[in-house]
Order: structure tokens, then sequence, then C-alpha cells
């Protein structure tokens, strides 16, 4: 521990000596002055759609304060020519609203339907008394699913709510989509990423002037090393997600215990980036590969809180449901933080292995230093035990992937979802199952057909458990049902599984090893096999 | 002169090439567009209700305490929802758990004069959340009815026209994401080339060739701007491909050109006053932030020009461009003066 606390120290000095020497506080101040000013400016003109429209009015008609628009004085009939030569989009004159048939204004008159709903709205409420301006008020209750047994009294008897009645008023309450709380649990995200950024930066400029090398001789493990340059940020990183909380009114212990393991995983992921990257033009993509990835991650599933259980994938969801008020269960908090912690200590894992110096000073291609990484990670134990490790361990990375495969596959036309999300899934599946014995046969480690195929089993049984294993936390919270019994309980069904994804492992290893066809051929090959079994299950044919 | 300048041109495009960078990056624009339309189609299903009624066509079925011709009741159908009336409150619960209904709506009157509307919904958080989107646009209009009933006008209530939001996000998000980004992305990568030689003490050796400083440094910003602008075009064939109507493209690939300039300088202006990666990319990024909330201050956004150019704006044409094209050569002029720094 004091190790570690050493090490945090000494990499405050270096950010400090880095940041502090050399700038000038004049620059500083004008520099935050600037950006203070651009958020203030950026607050409220950025929208979607902004400056699209043109509009030309004419007589008495309500300020258009709205960046979609961009409004000019005319004479009514300067007005309808501009309107006819499509110089303009929409006129307005008077209380009269002008478009034409085409599509472009078409969209603008609904774009200025929305504006002049709310604004008309303000200017009813403040004119007139608050009864008269919304004199319409909605109690919404809810009815249980089952029908309430008929008592005596049952003929009066209004229907019987679930939940405390709800009073709204319908121009002032905007039907519950999530997207604003949605905004602010990214909020949260933006500085970690930034943060973790700066430690990615920290460990790459120690391996560019070699210092993390000595500090590689010194008396410290490698674990010591990443815990101790990670402990600042970290720190650093929490505090802001208290600071949030603390400003946008949020529950603070439970932003934090929400927030934490998000901040491990991307930490996790940050950390991979210097352990990587062999020039700075590397750095500088796979990092924004990384935080384009982690973003889609964590907000495509929170978009759909209350609409689908499956958003319970994201911690974002969680942070909505706080924002909201709204309960959730141990269940709910584990399906997203259990992965994204496994993650973290895999990274960890792998980070220790990795943080030697011929790992990190060789440049090689990014497929070879993966491959050396894979190597590395299993060499410290006999081959059938990390196989099986492996296999199971990634389960949550392969999990994540397949999630953001999802989120991007639904761009596709609806036909093809299916197909697509399917098709990558049995990709990242057949990957994550033949990298380590290819990788270890590549390296003489595994020469033998049987061996060949008995570490195939190992894989496909490693990967079998960690699946279920995840299923179970997922369906337990995804369905109430006993879809789990169904899933678990039968033993023969499990074997049927365990044999396809054994023949699909030893398929791709020992075309890869034995049949000397390239590792991206054997991969199809697997995968396309994989894809027509998991088609098949899918009709109910197994 | 122009032969070292070539060579370092394709020296970087090489290197970029070799590394496989470039296809990250092609990657990551493909994964944000993708994603935002992603996230834009899956709202759209969810959360409009013009798409979940023409989707849901007239499944809708809702459970009206009174009469049929009851303002709220016909407001309702129009809107395309199916109305099922019942005599009373309980006749519409048995109703709902026969599956007759989705949901319930009863109009009773208080005292003063005030409505007070009761929607019973079930329980489920994804039905009920739907209906509340579909019944929520006949309430507002039911609201109007009320206000008018009092003697208070709301004005432009007939206003119609077409769903926007896919126009919009096309138009003012997707197409200046996909022609600024790989500019961004230059500004990055201006940086990492100028600095990679710093650091890696290679500066020296490059300036034994017969070149001099702003001339490397020129040669390096080309190859930044000119891979930005081949993958705008790229993005633009693929837009129009997909039946994207894009107008004023000569104007728009300008534009491109002059903020990955832009981005590159500045960029490169950082690297030669900061000589680090870390800081200097950290101050690109703090800049490229200030400079979006300024133009946007100053009336001047590029986005909005993008846009405006794209979907063929009256009053937009290559003078918008110029504006930016003037500040690049100012910002370009600064940078020749100031790169000499790196020497030392």
């Amino acid at each position: 521990m004091n190790q570690i606390l050493v090490i945090a120290w000494r990499e405050i000095t270096r950010l400090r000596k880095r940041f502090g020497g050399g700038a000038s506080p004049l620059a500083v101040v004008l520099l935050l002055a600037v950006l203070g000013l651009s958020a203030y400016s950026l607050r409220d003109t950025v929208s979607l759609g902004s400056g699209l429209y043109r509009v030309g009015v004419s007589g008495d008609v309500p300020e258009i304060n709205d960046s979609r628009f961009a409004v000019i004085e005319v004479s009514a009939e300067e007005g309808q020519t501009l309107l006819a030569d499509q110089s303009i989009d929409l006129l307005i004159i008077d209380e009269d609203v002008f478009s034409r048939a085409d599509d472009k204004s078409q969209f603008a008159e609904r774009a200025l339907k929305q504006y002049m709903e709310k604004s008309e709205l303000v200017r009813v409420g403040n004119s007139f008394a608050e009864a008269d301006a919304f004199p319409l008020r909605v109690g919404i209750n809810y009815l249980s699913a089952e029908q309430p047994p008929a008592g005596n009294d049952a003929v009066d008897a209004l229907p019987q709510s679930t939940k405390p009645e709800e009073i709204i008023i319908p121009s002032l309450t905007p039907p519950p989509a999530p997207f604003t709380q949605v905004l602010v649990a990214l909020i949260y995200i933006l500085p970690i990423t930034f943060i973790s950024i700066f430690f990615t930066s920290s460990f790459m400029d120690e391996k560019s002037n070699r210092r993390l090398t000595i500090l590689l001789s010194a008396p410290v493990t490698p674990l010591q090393i990443i815990l101790g340059k990670m402990l600042p940020y970290a720190v650093f990183a929490l505090s802001t997600t208290i600071l949030i909380a603390y400003l946008t009114k949020g529950d603070i212990p439970l932003a934090l215990m929400i927030f934490a393991p998000t901040t491990l995983f991307i930490f996790a992921i940050y950390l991979m980036v210097p352990l990587f990257y062999r020039n700075f033009k590397d750095t500088t993509f796979i990092s924004m590969l990384v935080t384009t990835m982690t973003t889609a991650y964590l907000v495509f599933p929170a978009m759909f809180t209350n609409s689908s259980d499956l958003a319970y994938i994201s911690p974002l969801t969680l942070a909505v449901k706080m924002y909201r008020a709204e309960p959730f269960g141990w269940r709910e908090y584990l399906l997203p933080s259990l992965p994204m912690t496994a993650i973290f200590g895999f990274a960890m894992f792998a980070g220790t292995r990795l943080l030697n110096e011929e790992f990190l000073m060789g440049y090689k291609p990014i497929t070879r230093k993966i491959g050396d990484a894979i190597y590395l990670m299993m060499a410290h134990s006999k081959p059938w035990f990390a196989v099986t490790l492996w296999s199971l361990l990634v389960i949550p990375a392969v999990y994540m992937a397949q999630v953001v495969m999802l989120a991007f596959a639904t761009n596709l036309p609806v036909g093809l979802i299916l197909g697509a999300t399917l098709l990558t899934a049995a990709l990242i599946e057949e990957v994550i199952k033949t990298v380590g014995i290819v990788v270890l046969a590549e390296r003489g480690v595994v020469t033998s057909v049987r061996e060949i195929i008995g570490l195939s089993f190992l894989s496909a049984l490693g990967f079998l458990i960690g699946e279920k294993l995840l299923l179970l936390i997922s369906v337990s919270v995804v369905s109430q049902a006993n879809v789990s019994s169904a899933l678990f309980g039968a033993g023969v069904f499990l074997l049927i599984p365990l044999a396809a994804h054994f023949i699909f492992t030893s398929l791709v290893t020992l075309m890869r090893i034995k049949l000397r066809f390239p590792y991206w051929l054997a991969l199809a090959l697997g995968t396309i096999a994989h894809f027509f079994y998991n088609a098949t299950v899918m009709r109910g044919g197994l | 002169m122009i032969f070292p300048f070539l060579a370092i041109f394709k020296k970087e495009l090489t290197s970029v090439l070799r590394d496989r960078t470039i296809i990250i990056s092609i990657l990551i624009q493909f994964f944000i567009a993708s994603f935002s339309s992603g996230l834009l189609l899956g709202m759209l299903s969810l959360y409009d209700p013009d798409t979940i009624l023409r989707f849901s066509d007239g499944g809708i079925r809702v459970g009206v305490v009174g009469d049929a011709e009851s303002p709220l009741a016909r407001l309702m159908s129009e809107r395309g929802l199916g109305v099922t009336t019942y005599p009373t409150i309980q006749e519409a619960q048995a109703g709902f758990y026969r599956n007759e209904v989705l949901a319930l709506v009863d109009t009773p009157r208080d005292a003063n004069g005030n409505t007070e509307v009761k929607l019973y919904l079930p329980d489920s958080d994804t039905i009920s959340s739907l209906i509340r989107m579909v019944i929520q646009e006949p309430l507002k209009q039911y609201e109007n009815y009320l206000r008018a009933e009092k003697g208070i006008e709301v004005r432009y209530t007939d206003l119609q026209g077409k769903p926007a939001t896919s126009f919009e996000f096309v138009y003012s998000v997707l197409i200046p994401m996909l022609m600024f980004f790989p500019a961004f992305v230059a500004g990055s990568m201006s940086i990492d080339m100028i600095t990679e030689e710093v650091e890696g003490k290679t500066l020296q050796t490059l300036l034994s060739a017969p070149l001099t400083i702003s001339g490397m440094i020129g040669a390096k910003i080309t190859a930044a701007v000119f891979l930005a602008v081949l993958q705008c075009i790229a993005w633009l064939t693929l837009m129009q491909v997909n039946n994207i109507v894009i107008q004023n493209t000569g104007w728009i690939l300008l534009l491109a050109l002059v903020i990955a300039g832009i981005s590159s300088t500045s960029a490169a202006l950082s690297a030669a006053f900061l000589q680090d990666r870390e800081r200097s990319q950290f101050t690109y990024s703090l800049l490229l932030l200030a400079g979006v909330g300024i133009s946007t201050l100053l009336n001047i956004s590029p986005i909005t020009t993008l846009s405006r150019l794209a979907v063929g704006d009256a009053y937009t044409n290559g003078w918008n461009v110029l504006v930016f094209a003037l500040f690049f050569a100012l910002l370009f002029g600064l940078l020749l003066r100031v790169s000499r720094r790196l020497k030392s």
C-alpha cells in the first residue's frame, strides 16, 4: 500500500511540473474565460436543425427566438414571391402561415408548430390567471395487472390505483422520454473520460522517456505501478462525480455507487491504450475509438429506460432512475456493474503481465502485438487451465462488444438487423474461443491434434459456463418468470450448445494450425457454421 | 524546395496507411454516424407519437366514460386512437380487464368549473409510457378547447407540416459531423506528427536536410488536410448513393478543407508553443471547444454554414466560405512566424 501511495505522489508531482511550469497564468485565465463564454453561448443556441429554415414575417407576428429559424422582415407581396421561388420556407402574415407543398417547407411548418406551441403557452401563462390559462388537470393512475376481487361495494367504488395518483397539466408536462436524464447522466461520463485520457498520456510520457523502464527495475510490482499511477486520477474522477451529483441535486452516495464501476471500467479500457500503442498517432486514434465505443455502450441502452428491461445493461439507466426517484433493486444494480468491475479486474491482470520492457518497446503490427499480449497472459500457467480461464473471463467483454454491435446494427434495414447481429456475435465468439489456442500453437506450446481438440473442448466449456452465468444474472433481471429454470434446470439442454461450441472451436483451430489456413479464413468458415447453427436454434429447430 | 516538401508529405501519408490508423479513423466516423442514426431511429419508434400511431395501425384502444361525441373523445379519435365508450367507470374497468381497451379516460367536472380528467393506465412501464406519448396531443388540444370556453384564444394552433426530426438530424448533425470530424482528426494528427519529431529527437536530423522548419510543418499539415478531404469526398459520395440530396458539394468540400486547415494550423501552433504531445493535445481540444463556442456566438458558425449549403439555402454561397478561408490564411501566417520556436 505504501508503495502505491509513493507512486501516486510521484504522479501528482509529475503532473504539477508538466502543467504548472511555463504556463502563463494570464493565458490560463484567458482560456478559461473563453471556455466559459463558449459554454454560455452554446447552452441555448445549439439545437437539432440549427439554421435550417428561413421564415419571412409581415405584420403582427410574435418574435421567433429559435436557432432553427432565420427570420426576414418582408412585405406581404414580396413574401409571396420569395416563398414561391423557394428563397424562404414559410411566410407568416399576422396570424396566417403560408407554406409550400414540398418537403422542406412542410418540415419548417412542423418545426414552427413546435415553437409556437411553446411560445403561446408562455404568453397565455403570463397574461391570464393560472386557473384560466391552465384549465385542465389530469390525474394519472395505474391499474394492477390482475383484476381486483369484486367486493360488496364494487358498484360505486372507483378503480384502485397501484401507485399514488400523479396530477399533471398536459401542456406543461412532457411525456416521460428519458432524454434529459440521459444527458445529465452523460455529464458524469465526460469528465471521467477526460481524466482517463490524462492517465493514458502519463503512461505514454513515461514510456517514451523510458522512465517506465527505470520504474520497472525498482523493487515494486507492475500492479503497484499501475494502481499508484491510477490512484490520483481515480480519486479526481470520483470527486467530479460527487460534485456533479451535488450540483444536479442527485443522491451523492447512490451516484458514487452507480459510477464507481463505470469509472473503473473506463480506466481499465484506457490502460490498454498505452500498453499497445506504437506511435503517437496510434494513441490518438485508439483513444477516439475507445471513447466512441464506450459512449455507445453507455448511452444507447439508457435511452430505452422504462421501455425495455434490457436498458439495465447500461449504468446510465440506473442514473436515469435515480433522477426520476424511481427505485431499483440489487439485481438491476449488478447487471451493469458486475461486467464492468470484471473487466477492470481482467485489465489489471493483463496490465501486470504486459508491463515489461520487451512488450512495451516492441514495434510490431498491431495483430502481432495482440497475439504477444494474449501469450504473455497465458504463459504462466498450464495450457489447459489458461485456455479454460481465458474463455470464461473474457465473457463480460464479449457481452459488451455484442451490445455495441447491436446498437450499430439497428441502423441497418429492419430485415438485416437480426442477421447482422447474429453474424457479428458468432464472429466475436469464435475469435474469443480460438485465439488463445492459436496463439499457443504459434509459439510451439501446443502441437498435436489431440491437444488441439482437448483444448477446444475446454475453451468451449469455459465459454459456456461464463455465458450461462451471465445469462443467469440478466434473465433474473429482464424477466421475473421461470425462464431461468427452463434454461438451466434441464441438463440435457446444455449438452447441445456445448457440443456446438466445441465443434466450431475445433473446426477453426484445426483449420488454422493443422491445415495452415490463414486465421481470417478459418474464422470466416467457423463463423458461417456458427451463424447457421444460431439461425436454426432461433427458428426452433433444435 | 518542392522535393523535400513532397518527400515529407509522402512519408506521412505512407506512415498513416502502413499503420492502418486511417482505418480506425474511418471506423470511428462510421460508428458515430450509424450509432447516432440508429439511436434516432430507436427514439423515433419509441418516443414519437406519429411513428407509434402509424405502426400501431389503430391498435391503441382507449376506453372513455360517457359520450363518444364528447370533445376529448372526438379529439382522440381524430388523432387516430381507437375509442370505445362505456356508460360508467365500473363498466369501463371491466372492459379494461376483458382486454377491450389499453387505458381508461374519465372526465368528471369539479365544482368550480375546472376539469379534471382521470387517466387509468396499465401497470406496465412500457405500455403506459407509450400511451402517455400518444395521448399527449389530444389532451393538449382539449386544453385549448377548455381555454377557448373561458375566452382565451391560443394562436397558430392549426399548423400541420411533416415530422422534421430526420431531416433536421441529417442536415444539421450527420452531414456536418461527417464533414468536420476528419478536420478535427487532422488537427490531432498534426500534433502527433510534429511532437513525435520533437520528442523522438529526430527534428534536428530532419532539418539538416535542405528543408526549412516552415516547409516541414507545411508538408505535415498538407498531408493531414489531404487525408481529411479524401474522407469527406468518400462520405459525400456514400451519402449521395444513399439518396441524401446534398447541394453545393463543391463549396462544401472547400469549406471542409478550410476547416481542416484551420484546425491543423491551430494544432500546429499549440505544438510549436508547447513542444510535447500531452499538453499540445490538451490545449488543442480546449481551443477546439472555444472555437466552436465563439463562432456560434459571432453567428458565423461553420456548422450552420455547412447545413445551409447542403440544403441549398438561397442566401448562403461561396462568400460565406471565404470568411473562413481568410481566417485560415491569417492563422497560417501566424504559424509561419511562430514555427521558428521549434528549432530552439
